[in-house]
């Protein structure tokens, strides 16, 4: 396995074995997808245009946010505990270690997400009168552009994380949560009625992938020492 | 040339120097003590060598390398930090899997059940690290480090937080590595009774300036000021014998027990004796003083703080 694949293994056995942020993430799923999802299926041209909708808005919110919780156990904690000061003295390059940590974390997180998806499907089967599937369009993106757009929001995250001391990445963690939560209270009004189009999904699809560029680019300017000079 | 070589070395944190020009060398295979004080400077010098931090000036070498550069390097070299680099959420077997995955291990599964057993803690293997107590979790620490058995070790307090026979154990251990595998070790530590078991040779920094390098064997006899004590028959007599010295320019002083305590001109023991058996002090035992790293130190830091 290359050192890349041992990282993000190690991440993903971390988030699993790490019950508080495993907790957090399935609460938040299951309070804001469950609940947000009944009132944003209502109304709307259709409810198979409502629930693409719903599918996309939510779960891109909820992929941000469950990478956000996933990445500060990687990146952040990592960091606070001095972990990192050892894990920057082994052979591991700088990209390396953060392109495995993205991969682990981004892939709970899609897991997470994924199972959002199906939970809101559930709930607008469960609320509407005619049985409603996400479209072709709500597929292709939960399979194409919602990975690429949770890797390249943890990888902003995490690269942030390392880049930052601990008081500014605490104002950005609130920045962070006050934001998801604004998503969140506005979705309502942000819901166009409509559904899901191919431009839609090619432009979610061109900004995961631009966003992961721009994280991965960022990462030449990370460098050891402003990493342990960060480390409270 | 040696294993680790330190070179005019400097380095200001916003313009506040830390180091101010340090040079020292450690040779293949020495177990090689750092100490200071807290703020000496020693943490700066060790992540200068790691390639954590880069100089403003001089060189910090390890294997004729700055591992800043040179990241293949860093297979080489095993470090134990503050921290022990190790995940509570993870088993031990897990955290020396993971490490060995990172240093690409061979063999990994033998290797990490030999290092778990070297440092008793088969039985814990597959226990989370979170619930291990600081002395196991400072052992394992010390496995992860010689996983992949490195050329040189760089051990920061390796025994704080163990009980006295672990630290014997870890003790031990630096000292099989250094003669059976060549292993150069450099060992960041406060406790200088630990130094002056294990280490061949040692600096002393202080206030980012290296104060004293040398072997330990020589810092200890190679003091200008060589003392020895005198055991009198007569413990009444330690003033009269001590002023006796001192009107011949001797300097002396009185212990409890009888005894006087004085430097040695011309480094011998004989024109002292000389003088305290002709001015009628009987003198039961002549002994010269060996001081010890601790003492050395204190004078180090003594002449620091008054200068």
């Amino acid at each position: 396995m290359s050192v890349i694949g041992v990282v993000a293994r190690k991440e993903t056995i971390q988030v699993l074995r790490t019950r508080s942020a495993l907790l957090s993430a399935l609460v938040f799923i299951f309070i804001f997808g469950g609940m947000s999802a009944p009132a944003l299926l209502t109304g709307g041209e259709s409810p198979a245009a409502m629930l693409d909708w719903t599918i996309i808005y939510l779960v891109l919110v909820l992929g941000a946010f469950t990478g956000y919780i996933f990445s500060g156990q990687a990146f952040l904690r990592e960091k606070q505990e001095g972990v990192i000061e050892t894990l920057i003295c082994s052979p591991l390059s700088l990209r390396s270690l953060w392109f495995g940590k993205v991969l682990g974390v981004s892939l709970m997180a899609y897991i997470f997400s994924l199972g959002a998806a199906a939970l809101i499907t559930v709930v607008a089967n469960a609320i509407s009168d005619v049985t409603v599937l996400p479209s072709v369009q709500v597929m292709i993106f939960l399979f194409t552009a919602l990975p690429l757009l949770i890797a390249g929001a943890v990888g902003l995250l995490g690269f942030i994380q390392l880049l930052l001391g601990m008081r500014e990445n605490s104002l950005i963690g609130f920045a962070v949560i006050f934001g998801i939560i604004l998503l969140l209270s506005f979705a309502r009004g942000l819901s166009g009625g409509g559904g899901a189009s191919y431009g839609l999904i090619a432009f979610l699809l061109a900004g995961g992938l631009v966003l992961l560029g721009i994280s991965a680019y960022a990462t030449r300017f990370l460098n050891r020492e402003r990493i342990v000079r960060t480390i409270p | 040339m040696g294993v680790i070589e330190v070179r005019d070395l400097e380095k200001a944190f916003d313009g506040s120097p830390v180091l101010r020009g340090i040079t020292f060398t450690v040779q293949e295979g020495e177990i090689f003590g750092f100490l200071g004080p807290n703020g000496a400077g020693k943490t700066t010098t060790m992540r200068c060598l790691l390639g954590l931090l880069v100089p403003d000036s001089g060189e910090a070498l390890v294997l004729g390398s700055e591992l800043g550069i040179n990241d293949s390097l860093r297979q080489e070299v095993g470090v134990l930090l503050e921290n022990n680099g190790l995940y509570p959420a993870l088993s031990a077997r897990e955290n020396l899997e993971y490490y060995a995955g990172l240093y690409g291990v061979e063999n990994r599964d033998e290797r990490i059940r030999h290092l778990l057993s070297l440092i008793g803690l088969s039985d814990k293997a597959d226990e989370k690290v979170g619930n291990f107590s600081t002395g196991m979790g400072r052992k394992l620490g010390i496995a992860r480090a010689i996983l992949h058995e490195p050329d040189v070790l760089f051990l920061d307090e390796p025994a704080s937080g163990l009980d006295p026979e672990a630290q014997r154990m870890v003790r031990d251990l630096i000292l099989r590595l250094s003669e059976t595998e060549s292993m150069t070790v450099f060992l960041n530590s406060h406790n200088l009774d630990e130094v002056q078991r294990i280490c061949s040779h040692v600096a002393i920094l202080n206030e980012g300036r290296i104060e004293a390098f040398d072997s330990v064997e020589k810092l200890r006899k190679g003091t200008d000021q060589a003392t020895a004590v005198f055991t009198l028959s007569d413990p009444g007599q330690t003033g009269a014998a001590c002023s006796l010295l001192m009107a011949e320019g001797i300097e002396a002083r009185t212990e409890a027990g009888g005894r006087v305590v004085a430097v040695l001109p011309e480094k011998s023991a004989a024109p002292v004796l000389k003088i305290l058996v002709s001015g009628g002090i009987a003198v039961e035992e002549a002994r010269h003083l060996s001081r010890s790293l601790e003492d050395i130190y204190l004078e180090i830091m003594h002449k620091g703080g008054e200068s």
